[in-house]
């Protein structure tokens, strides 16, 4: 490690969004309510470029917080806005939150997005973007892939599938096209100036079926950047969305079998380091892989660095890595969170 | 920075009674405001007349700095609560903080030594968990608060109306104190400090982790490492770390400590041995914890040996004394290093480094070039939201009342109190007034005849819910009893009156009246069954105590008027039965 940081969140995340001004959300996923979400103030430790040992504030502070009453698993802070959006179970409803850190330092529910028939719905996934306006992409399953700007509530565009195949993730590619990933591999290009039929789509890797997907893209690099998909047995494809036929590379990581169920399966490209990518949720560890040295033999990989705070010391079972993020800038800081309510910032050093 | 400074000082009045807790200084200030402003107490009158007593929690000078300037400058002469360590060491900062703000600053409106000893003599130590009382109605309880050596916090009881003042605290044990506690006391308030309730805190294992990777580093390559420290306080949390450190890294270097350092803070943690953790007091037995084997007594001479070594030297802040000699010899080494422990004040040489100044001018007009690495650390042990709620849990307080520093929006920990707890927060600014509401009981004796009278009446009593008795409230001197009517009157010598009302019901009935009463008699018997109906020889009739007699109209023969007659006591079936009469009788069979 070059850096090592632990908290204790006073309530495990199984997630970990930036919003602006680098800031950072988290928020409880307890089936009984009571769940708070949290905007943090990352410690100036981790803005300044450079590692500087014992600096001043070494604390992330509580910037202001929420309250709900349903699980939170999945957040996306809306580009341009001082708005968050946030999903989880009962149902694929998306609820909207106002954060005004000036007059007060409570982030309030302003409303929910309800889709029709969202009642037994699988929770959904979201995407934001503020191109011509804020609008988030959310949907539990293919037919239901909905755009609907935030401030309003309004719908501006409805996918056209009939399919009722879950989804594990979705992304805007850009402003006008958007990128699905299915539970069970199968990823969906969609223009979305074009009917459902102009959809493109990129079938699981071959012979892989039974697993669960997510996936990961890069924002920065839409088109160029390839996808990267992770399964439940720990394997990884990179697809390069212009050549979509066949795969770019595809490895696999080491991962404890028999696996722990797909709940909290996530992986992730580094913004500023190329070619890398981080994989979680199988046990209490954090694997980081360089991918330009792999091709398309799908044998296992050797993980550049393995984050293991999370899985040593204390007592009982060790907790499961719920959520990992890379930091916008800093190229080997990534922040992990755990069952356990532990949250870590780490840095390594490169070997 | 800076979450160290504020000046506490809070005034409570519960049950007619005053209490000042706490009396701090606030350090940024080189002027009057860095005292509280006691004008808020009253503006006219004696302070002395006016406060029941003043508390303080722990020696921290933004609990108790302004406190010789508050009894012996404004004026106080009441007694001052706090508990034997705070007492043995507050009178050696204070001294301190007037040394260096007279003599090397010059300032001419401080309190003198004489006073800091003045104010010492009117203070009353207490003992953990000992309940002092203060006067016959107020008294107060002091419990475990962590933090520094000898803080607590404070239970303030009038009558059953009880607030509970926290001082500072941490609820995490560290490596030479425990965590506070307080039992289900149940107050009608908890004050609490809430400076760090809106921060998550990178673990002390990293944080430890990190001193000692700069601390070794530095050694390493042979520079030197000067901690200024205070003389009490995080120091002995820091010396037991680098011995453990060193012991396992078989280290070589020297580590040294003040003198009159060591020896002090040995002589108090021995004295107050109880006040520390399980740990401690149990290798005490064995060594003195506090007696290092890595650890020597620092001699000024030693500061120029060469090589490496690491020092601990007062005072904190390096604004004067034997810290800032050493470091004006270490500055100019850029292989030396200097661990700021704390919140420095603006004006000394450790805040001007920490904000990052390299050229220093010293006395004499000499500029000194800081080529030593500064680094900065906080090992505070403060309460963090997380603390907080757990101290409340602990002490299921009735409303909750956060004070901090500066005048931040925690309107989101306001509402997560609120909701967790059911309990009002309030956070109030400074000078400003929270009024809250409480139910005192007041206990009254019953008499055991009226209780066993009422008891007796109507359903069988229920624990659960609230019955209804009627009895006579007597109020003499401080005693309050409840007792029967009779009773009450013959204890007042007071003749009893009776309250009898009469009725008179008028029914058309022809008949003569013996007839008529035979007729009211068997209706009301048919009707009243689970009552006592009795026709008397004399040719009245009774329901239980109430009597009805007939007897003819005066000028109109048909007419027959009743006579219904009940004492007070039976009103209800008095009335009952005369609403009855008045609808008539119902006409004979046969």
């Amino acid at each position: 490690y070059r850096e090592l940081h632990t908290f204790e969140l006073q309530a495990p995340t199984r997630l970990i969004e930036w919003a602006r001004d680098s800031r950072v959300c988290v928020a409880g996923y307890a089936q009984c309510g009571g769940n708070e979400i949290l905007q943090l103030i990352p410690p100036p430790r981790l803005q300044a470029k450079e590692a500087q040992g014992l600096c001043p504030e070494r604390d992330f502070k509580v910037e202001c917080g929420g309250f709900s009453k349903h699980p939170v698993y999945s957040l996306k802070h809306v580009p341009d806005t001082s708005l968050l959006v946030t999903s989880g179970p009962p149902d694929s409803s998306v609820q909207v939150w106002q954060v005004s850190a000036e007059d007060s330092d409570v982030i309030k529910s302003v409303g929910t997005i309800v889709t029709e028939n969202s009642t037994g719905q699988p929770w959904a996934k979201i995407a934001t973007i503020s191109a011509r306006a804020p609008w988030v992409l959310h949907g539990s399953t293919l037919d239901n892939v909905q755009i609907t700007e935030v401030q309003l509530r309004k719908n501006v565009y409805t996918a056209g599938s009939q399919d009722h195949e879950e989804l594990s993730g979705l992304a805007f590619l850009d402003s006008a096209t958007a990128l699905l990933c299915c539970a069970r591999g199968r990823l969906c290009v969609v223009d979305m100036r074009q009917p459902w039929g102009g959809t493109q789509a990129v079938p699981t890797p071959a012979g892989l079926h039974g697993q669960r997907w997510c996936m990961a893209t890069l924002c920065a690099h839409q088109g160029s950047h390839p996808v990267a998909r992770l399964s439940s047995t720990g394997l990884l494809t990179l697809t390069d969305l212009r050549k979509a036929s066949e795969p770019l590379a595809s490895a696999r990581a080491r991962v404890p079998s028999p696996g722990a169920a797909a709940e909290f399966l996530c992986v992730s490209w580094a913004p500023a380091l190329r070619g890398c990518l981080a994989v979680s949720g199988f046990d209490g560890t954090v694997h980081v892989y360089d991918t330009q040295s792999w091709d398309s033999s799908g044998r296992e990989a050797e993980p550049t660095f393995v984050h293991k705070g999370h899985a040593v010391g204390g007592s009982g079972d060790p907790p499961l890595v719920t959520a990992h993020t890379w930091h916008p800038q800093r190229p080997r800081t990534v922040l992990s969170a755990a069952s356990d309510g532990s949250l870590h910032v780490w840095d390594w050093v490169q070997p | 920075a800076g979450q160290d400074v504020g000046r506490s000082c809070i005034l409570v009045s519960i049950a007619g009674k005053n209490v000042m807790l706490d009396c701090g200084m606030h350090m940024g200030y080189n002027d009057d405001r860095r005292f509280p402003d006691f004008s808020y107490i009253t503006q006219n009158g004696r302070l002395t007349d006016f406060l029941d007593c003043v508390i303080i929690s722990h020696f921290h000078l933004d609990h108790c700095g302004a406190l010789p300037y508050f009894s012996e400058m404004v004026g106080y002469d009441g007694p001052i609560y706090m508990t034997h360590p705070t007492k043995a060491i507050c009178p050696i900062l204070l001294e301190d903080y007037r040394k260096i703000t007279v003599d090397k600053k010059g300032e001419t409106n401080f309190f003198t030594s004489q006073m800091i000893k003045d104010c010492m003599k009117k203070v009353v130590a207490v003992h953990l968990h000992q309940t002092v009382q203060v006067d016959e109605e107020l008294e107060i309880k002091a419990y475990y608060a962590g933090h520094v050596l000898g803080a607590a916090m404070f239970q303030i009881k009038v009558g059953c109306e009880s607030v509970v003042y926290t001082g500072d605290y941490n609820m995490t044990p560290d490596r030479h104190l425990g965590a506070a506690w307080i039992d289900k006391c149940r107050p009608d308030l908890l004050i609490s400090e809430s400076t760090y309730a809106t921060t998550i805190r990178d673990s002390k294992r990293c944080r430890e982790r990190d001193f000692l990777k700069k601390v070794h580093e530095t050694v390493e390559r042979g520079g030197k490492v000067l901690i200024p420290v205070f003389a009490l306080g995080r120091a002995q949390e820091l010396c037991i770390l680098l011995e453990t450190f060193w012991e396992r890294m078989n280290l070589k270097a020297p580590i040294y400590f003040s003198t009159g350092l060591t020896e002090k803070a040995n002589h108090y943690y021995k004295l107050f041995i109880t006040w520390t953790n399980q740990k401690i007091r149990k290798t005490f037995v064995q060594r003195n914890m506090f007696e290092f084997k890595h650890i020597k007594a620092f001699d000024r001479a030693f500061a120029d040996n060469p090589g490496p070594m690491v020092v601990f030297a007062t005072p904190g802040m390096l604004h004067a004394g034997q810290s800032l000699q050493i470091f004006r010899k270490w500055a100019g080494n850029e292989k030396n290093m200097v661990i700021m422990p704390g919140y420095c004040v603006q004006g000394t040489v450790g805040h001007k480094i920490l904000s990052g100044q390299r050229k220093l001018e010293m006395e004499g007009r000499q500029i000194l070039e800081v080529k030593m690495q500064v680094e900065y650390m906080s090992f505070s042990a403060h309460a963090d939201a997380k603390g907080i709620m757990q101290l409340i849990r602990q002490a299921e307080p009735r409303n909750v009342l956060l004070v901090h520093g500066e005048a931040k929006k925690m309107e989101f920990l306001k509402q997560k109190i609120e909701q967790e707890f059911h309990v009002n927060c309030y956070m109030p600014a400074n000078g400003e007034t929270t009024t809250i509401l409480t139910n005192p009981s007041i206990p009254v004796d019953i008499s055991l005849g009226l209780l066993k009278r009422e008891a007796a009446i109507g359903p069988v009593p229920d624990a659960k819910k609230p019955k209804l008795m009627h009895g006579t409230l007597l109020m003499k001197d401080n005693s309050f009893r409840l007792v029967s009517p009779e009773q009450a009157l013959k204890e007042l010598g007071l003749a009893e009156h009776q309250l009898r009302f009469t009725c008179r019901v008028h029914i058309q009935d022809p008949r003569k009246e013996h007839e008529t009463v035979l007729r009211v008699y068997n209706h009301l018997k048919g009707v009243l069954k689970d009552y006592s109906v009795q026709h008397l020889p004399d040719g009245s009739i009774t329901v239980e105590s109430i009597l009805i007699q007939a007897t003819a109209h005066s000028e109109d023969q048909g007419t027959k008027v009743l006579l219904v007659s009940w004492t007070y006591q039976d009103e209800e079936l008095g009335s009952y039965l005369t609403s009855l009469l008045k609808k008539g009788l119902p006409q004979s069979t046969a």
